[in-house]
């Protein structure tokens, strides 16, 4: 453990200041849209708005979290959305068949949490590369999940398993909480255990991290098994927000959860993001398709707009990066 | 003495036609776009169906990634080597598909085209159903039961789709017919429940009051309730498919109405007719189906599984659908 606290790749808190500028930049991204859609648009800074906009980037910051430790360590797991249908529908066949929404959330979760290991075991043991191992993965599961469903839906859940996804707290939705949890453990992960600065020094260089004693097996299986289990969770947030599992379910999720981990500033060549950069790309995103519903703008331009403003928030943090 | 032998003959006839229909056993391909759609599901029960009652057998092909080109195009390439009697053919995409249609005319096997038209190779017949009056049909009814005033949105599907750029254009003209009601917006949503949901939750931030939701399928104008629900709010929400999904929630007083392609018919209808068109039987060279509205007074007989339904006798098929004689 000592090692690793000497090697440079560690990340000593003298570089702290340099990283809470870093972030500011990051953050003043969304702020700007932020600032633009308040004055653009005279209900988007309603607290029901907000609430509304927390909920949904809640769901994708999910996914997006568990994955940015992957790309932590120059990974990919492609396979997060498909994990996402075929847990929900699994899930959901096991509550309609018991009746009982624990189960179901034991199911989801271990659909989840199981696939995300057999994807670190690809990585790892068979020294599959992470892109095509995760791609295997991701047509095996949509697979599994089609054929199971055999283009049904199962709908319809208990009331109480739907607070999960669609519950208040004191005013506030509960996948918000939810959210502010996971964000809270996964920037006290990755920043202030051994754990999370291993998975650093291994995405900054795999071989010095081996030399220097980290066990890089491992480490690699636990961060898909984060991120499967992740979207085990993020699973049974949609069915409970959804009330309905159909077998595509996750298909448009995991382009867009990756583009959450990127936006938030999480290098595909690993070593360098954070997850708390992840929640604002997965705010930003979320914050657009909020300003253009409440814009009205058309259907055709939607998709110009989105890469627009996606290239414009990442130009920005790369700017950020030259001048820190 | 003339009385049995008209029974014989009678017995005889019985006897031929079961045993002739027992031994055509042909086997009809059935290609569709995907597994997810439900839809296509639906297309697929019907053909079997058909078949079955028609002493045939069906194989079906189904992309394995949802509406793949290059997937069906090679799944074409298959058939083409395992030559059934006929095919039943949902394009994946009606421009791109010319080609696969080419090869199977060039390989002497009959296509029956259904819901999609592929836009060129020669086809026995096109079965389908038209999105443009089933957006205005699902439109005017609610619009109707609105009493022609109000604020009303549309969530459309997957942008460029051709049946929801369809759907919407019929959403737009019932509209335009009711001089009372005002379309605040038409937001995208790509046939996705969960995107629905969210895209509705913002529609209603920016709009305080929303009377009527169309929905160009009913995956999301259940999301659009969803929403609508959580918000305490309310309108009457259409959509589009007549979903297993969507009937359970015009049977629990949620969703006002659901257009109804028809999946099932067209699946029956357009087997029955490549058979037909094997056994040398006179056959229509197109039929457009009635969109129906699917609402509370009228679900019961959509309200049972596909397998349990049967396809409708051949002689009824023309009450369903204006039909264009070869």
């Amino acid at each position: 453990m000592n090692a690793i606290q000497a090697t440079s790749f560690s990340r000593p808190h003298l570089k702290l200041s340099k990283d809470v500028l870093q972030l500011l930049y990051r953050v003043a991204g969304a702020g700007l849209i932020f600032i633009g859609l308040s004055l653009a648009a005279e209900n988007f800074l309603s607290v029901n708005n907000l609430l509304n906009v927390l909920r949904q980037a809640s769901l994708l910051f999910f996914l997006s979290s568990g994955l940015t430790l992957v790309v932590l360590t120059a990974g990919l797991d492609l396979s997060v959305g498909a994990n996402v249908g075929l847990s929900a529908c699994l899930s959901a066949a096991a509550i309609k068949a018991t009746g009982s929404p624990a189960l179901g959330v034991v199911v989801g979760f271990a659909v989840g949490l199981l696939v995300g290991v057999g994807n670190g075991l690809l990585v790892t043991a068979l020294r599959i590369p992470p892109f095509i191992a995760t791609y295997g993965v991701l047509w095996i599961l949509s697979g599994l999940a089609y054929f199971y469903m055999g283009g049904d839906t199962i709908h319809g859940f208990p009331p109480g398993f739907r607070q999960i996804g669609s519950g208040y707290l004191l005013g506030i939705p509960i996948p918000v909480y939810l959210m502010v949890f996971f964000l809270a453990v996964g920037v006290l992960f990755a920043q202030r255990t051994t754990y999370g600065q291993q998975i650093y020094a291994i995405g900054a260089n795999p071989v010095a991290a081996s030399l220097s004693g980290i066990p890089v097996q491992p480490r690699l299986i636990l961060v898909y098994a984060v991120s499967g289990a992740m979207a085990g969770l993020a699973s049974l947030i949609f069915l409970a927000r959804a009330n309905s599992a159909s077998a595509d379910l996750g298909e448009f999720l995991t382009l867009q959860a990756i583009a959450a981990v990127l936006i938030g500033g999480t290098s595909l060549f690993g070593g360098v993001g954070t997850v708390f950069g992840t929640f604002v790309g997965a705010l930003i995103l979320t914050l657009v398709l909020n300003g253009m519903n409440l814009l009205s703008v058309p259907a055709n331009w939607q998709p110009l707009v989105t890469g627009v403003i996606v290239l414009l928030a990442v130009w920005l943090d790369t700017q950020s990066r030259k001048l820190t | 003495m003339h009385k049995i032998y008209t029974a014989i003959a009678g017995l005889t006839v019985i006897a031929l036609s079961q045993g002739g229909a027992l031994a055509e056993n042909e086997t009809i391909a059935v290609f569709t776009k995907n597994q997810t759609n439900p839809y296509f599901q639906a297309v697929r029960v019907g053909a079997d169906q058909a078949a079955k009652a028609l002493g045939a057998k069906t194989v079906q092909y189904i992309p394995t990634k949802p509406d793949s080109i290059p997937e069906q195009m090679s799944q074409i390439e298959d058939v083409i080597v395992k030559k059934p009697n006929a095919i039943v053919f949902v394009p994946v995409d009606y421009k791109a598909m010319i080609s696969g249609m080419t090869k199977m005319n060039d390989a002497g096997i009959p296509v029956t085209n259904v819901t999609d038209r592929v836009a060129g190779g020669k086809s026995v017949a096109f079965i389908g159903a038209d999105d443009y009056s089933l957006g205005l049909e699902t439109g005017r009814f609610l619009l109707k039961t609105m009493s022609g005033k109000g604020n009303v949105v549309i969530l459309e599907g997957v942008k460029g789709s051709l049946t929801s750029i369809d759907r919407v254009r019929g959403f737009n003209d019932a509209i335009k017919e009711a001089k009372e009601v005002k379309l605040l917006t038409s937001q995208p949503a790509n046939y996705q429940q969960l995107q629905a949901i969210q895209v509705m939750e913002n529609l209603l931030q920016a709009h305080p009051k929303v009377d009527g939701v169309l929905a160009a399928n009913d995956a999301m104008a259940l999301g659009a309730i969803e929403a609508l629900d959580g918000a305490n709010r309310n309108a009457m929400v259409v959509g589009i498919n007549g979903t297993k999904e969507g009937v359970d929630a015009i049977k629990a007083g949620k969703l006002l109405a659901s257009g109804d392609y028809n999946g099932f018919l067209q699946g029956c209808i357009a087997t029955a007719v490549a058979i037909r068109a094997l056994r040398n039987e006179p056959v229509p060279k197109e039929i457009i189906l009635k969109p129906s509205v699917i609402e509370k007074s009228n679900y019961q007989p959509y309200d049972v599984s596909l397998e349990t339904r049967s396809c409708p006798k051949w002689e009824d098929v023309a009450t369903l659908g204006s039909v264009t004689k070869p």
